[in-house]
């Protein structure tokens, strides 16, 4: 029982770290149709920015939050100004961006190695240990935790009471009529692509604290946080928050009982499992 | 008068001819020329220079005796830009077809991998020094290991902790051939030791998250909890097994710069066991290796260096053996014959080593403990025990 509980808290505190990947990725993957999978390199790049100015001016957690969140929006809107808008000028078929942004991924992988060097990374931020009775966390995990709880209330005032936020729900809903209708569409991509990307740089932050950063950490993230949002239904906020939830307790209950060897498979399996049985997601609105 | 001139000739014809199974002459040739295929250039050039020293210096020193049996030695140096299999499969082609090699040194896991079928096939022998995969056992009987695979490390391992008096183990190891390998040779050492396993947790290569497996072993309660991993995934489960409580000893195969930055003060009392050459005065062999290189090349020999500079002498002690057999012994089949036929030779690192059927040297290994930061010294391990 003991185990069961730890395991419990465990995927708690993950699926609230995919809870916050799936949030960033989904804001851009549901309101421009963009699969920005170089999401991946944005989360990493923001990471080693925060390593960087935690080790080099000695900045404490938050200041190097901050910058990281700075360097992954000026990163996430150059991926957007670069590469996604002129192919959308171009009226490429879909396919061509989600090329793109696999070889765009690689790129940027390639250029956080060449800026950062290629080895791991780990910042010293203080952390505590808490025991509640056989339960253990430590003030990472409730960081995470009161991250996602903090970035969701922000992001449903944002989007319920600001006029970008409305354009944001409006072109999700249905882009074409958001253009109809005069909405800025090319401004809200790239308010979407900003505030998915500063998204990014909170999760990325506490990973490195809590893990450490390497070249490679992207792959993974914006593997979850896709699972995340096909899980919980495209365009949910509260399907990719469900989604990502879901899938942190399953991932680390499922191996209560049966070795640790499947865990990699255990994502694959609750898509398989979703995508056969609620293909639309758990929240998913209509749309398109 | 004629008649005796030509039966003595005959006679003395037959004598010099010797029996039917009596052996023939060696086939000289002008020099034994050898390749090693190394990492010359790209990220793990450090590598190759230790490498291609420790080769060079080797050379020269038979050489200045004379040669193996008054017959030169010369290294013809390839590249395989720090891993890559098909640079290493370029390297081997033009070894064999412009060079005429019978012999080749390499080293890391992926190019040692690729060149496999063409020594099988074209019967160039191979001595790998660098690579530790297990993928590299059973690819060819051509192909010689003089670095301690991960299995074997893994055993080293379990018997530090036999002799720290330890009990029930918990094994974190890594999901592939290597940790599987390591999990495939401790458990039975382990069990046969009269102790228990208590939990065995894996992880993926590249893996940020390993909070299930940290929990599963602590909850486990094990007297020590082994680490089957490499870097950088030692620093995390150092890190992780630290943070969360676990204040067993831990005892792996590995320590690098990117486990110190990871685990940082976590990595505090790890011991690992590891290949090591440290020069002693109960090898001569050994100091005057050290004393060479350091008067070369103004650095300390480490093992790579040792590992390299061993083959070479390996190879000519293979040679020597190979010729005394007579015949067309510059072939790297029979190269490979005779030194599975007295698999003992002489080591820089102990007095002697002793490849075994999987053509791996089983050798001493070095246990370090990591005190303020740093690995110490504790003593060796033999696995020949």
């Amino acid at each position: 029982m003991d185990l069961f509980l730890q395991l419990l808290v465990n995927g708690f505190i993950n699926g609230s770290n995919y809870a916050l990947l799936g949030i960033g990725f989904g804001l851009i993957f549901s309101t421009t149709g963009i699969v920005h999978f170089a999401y991946g390199s944005v989360y990493t790049f923001a990471a080693y920015v925060a390593w960087f100015l935690a080790t080099s001016f000695g900045l404490a957690l938050l200041p190097s939050m901050a910058g990281a969140i700075v360097a992954a929006v000026l990163l996430g809107v150059a991926c957007y100004t670069l590469l996604y808008r002129p192919l959308e000028l171009r009226r490429a078929p879909p396919l061509i961006p989600l090329i793109a942004s696999l070889g765009l991924n690689i790129m940027l992988e390639n250029l956080n190695a060449i800026i950062f060097g290629s080895g791991v990374r780990s910042a010293n931020f203080a952390s505590e240990v808490y025991f509640a009775g056989p339960v253990f966390f430590t003030s990472v995990h409730i960081w995470q935790v009161v991250s996602c709880i903090a970035v969701v209330a922000a992001l449903v005032v944002f989007l319920r009471k600001t006029r970008y936020g409305r354009a944001i729900l409006a072109m999700t809903d249905d882009p074409n009529m958001a253009r109809v209708v005069g909405i800025d569409t090319k401004k809200v991509s790239y308010i979407v692509f900003a505030l998915g990307s500063a998204i990014s740089a909170v999760a990325a932050t506490l990973t490195l604290m809590k893990d450490g950063a390497s070249t490679h950490m992207g792959f993974i993230a914006v593997f979850m946080g896709f699972v995340a949002v096909i899980v919980g239904g495209v365009g949910s906020l509260r399907g990719v928050i469900a989604g990502g939830f879901l899938l942190g307790i399953v991932e680390s209950l499922g191996l209560w009982k049966i070795s640790t060897e499947w865990q990699s498979s255990i994502a694959f399996i609750v898509l398989f499992i979703m995508i056969m049985l609620r293909p639309q997601g758990l929240f998913s609105i209509a749309r398109r | 008068m004629r008649k005796f001139l030509t039966a003595a000739i005959a006679a003395a014809a037959i004598f010099m001819a010797g029996p039917a199974t009596a052996q023939e002459p060696p086939k000289d040739p002008e020099v034994f020329r050898f390749g090693a295929i190394l990492a010359m250039s790209g990220k793990g050039d450090w590598y190759g220079k230790v490498m291609s020293r420790a080769v060079l210096l080797a050379v020269d020193e038979i050489n200045a005796r004379g040669g193996v049996d008054g017959i030169p030695l010369e290294a013809v140096i390839e590249d395989h830009k720090s891993g890559v299999a098909k640079e290493g499969v370029s390297a081997m082609t033009r070894l064999i077809n412009i060079s005429g090699v019978q012999a080749v040194l390499t080293s890391f896991s992926p190019p040692t991998q690729a060149i496999a079928p063409i020594a099988d096939q074209q019967g160039i022998l191979v001595l790998n020094g660098g690579g530790t995969s297990m993928a590299l056992l059973g690819l060819t009987d051509m192909m010689f290991h003089n670095r301690t695979l991960a299995s074997d490390l893994a055993i080293a391992a379990a018997m530090r902790a036999e002799e720290l008096g330890l009990g029930n183990m918990a094994q974190l190891a890594w999901k592939n051939d290597a940790g599987e390998s390591m999990i495939a040779a401790a458990d039975p050492f382990w069990e046969k030791a009269g102790k228990s396993i208590v939990a065995t947790e894996y992880m993926e290569i590249g893996a940020a998250n390993i909070d299930t497996q940290v929990a599963k072993i602590r909850v486990s309660n094990p007297d020590w909890v082994a680490l089957w991993t490499f870097s950088p995934e030692t620093g995390l489960a150092l890190k992780k097994l630290r943070e969360f409580g676990v204040k067993v000893p831990l005892i792996g195969v590995e320590y690098t710069g990117d486990v110190k930055e990871l685990a940082g003060a976590s990595a505090e009392g790890y011991e690992y066991a590891t290949d090591f050459f440290a020069p002693s005065a109960e090898n001569p062999w050994s100091e005057q290796f050290a004393k060479a290189y350091r008067e070369r090349y103004g650095e300390e020999p480490e093992f790579y260096a040792a590992n390299y500079y061993e083959n070479v002498y390996v190879l000519a002690e293979a040679i020597r053996r190979a010729r005394a057999e007579g015949g067309a012994y510059w072939n790297g089949r029979k190269l490979a014959e005779v030194i599975r036929k007295s698999p003992t030779f002489p080591s820089v690192y102990a007095k002697e080593m002793t490849y075994q059927d999987n053509n791996v040297a089983l050798k001493q290994v070095g246990v370090f403990r990591i005190e303020n930061g740093e690995p110490t010294f504790q003593k060796f391990i033999d696995l020949n025990r």
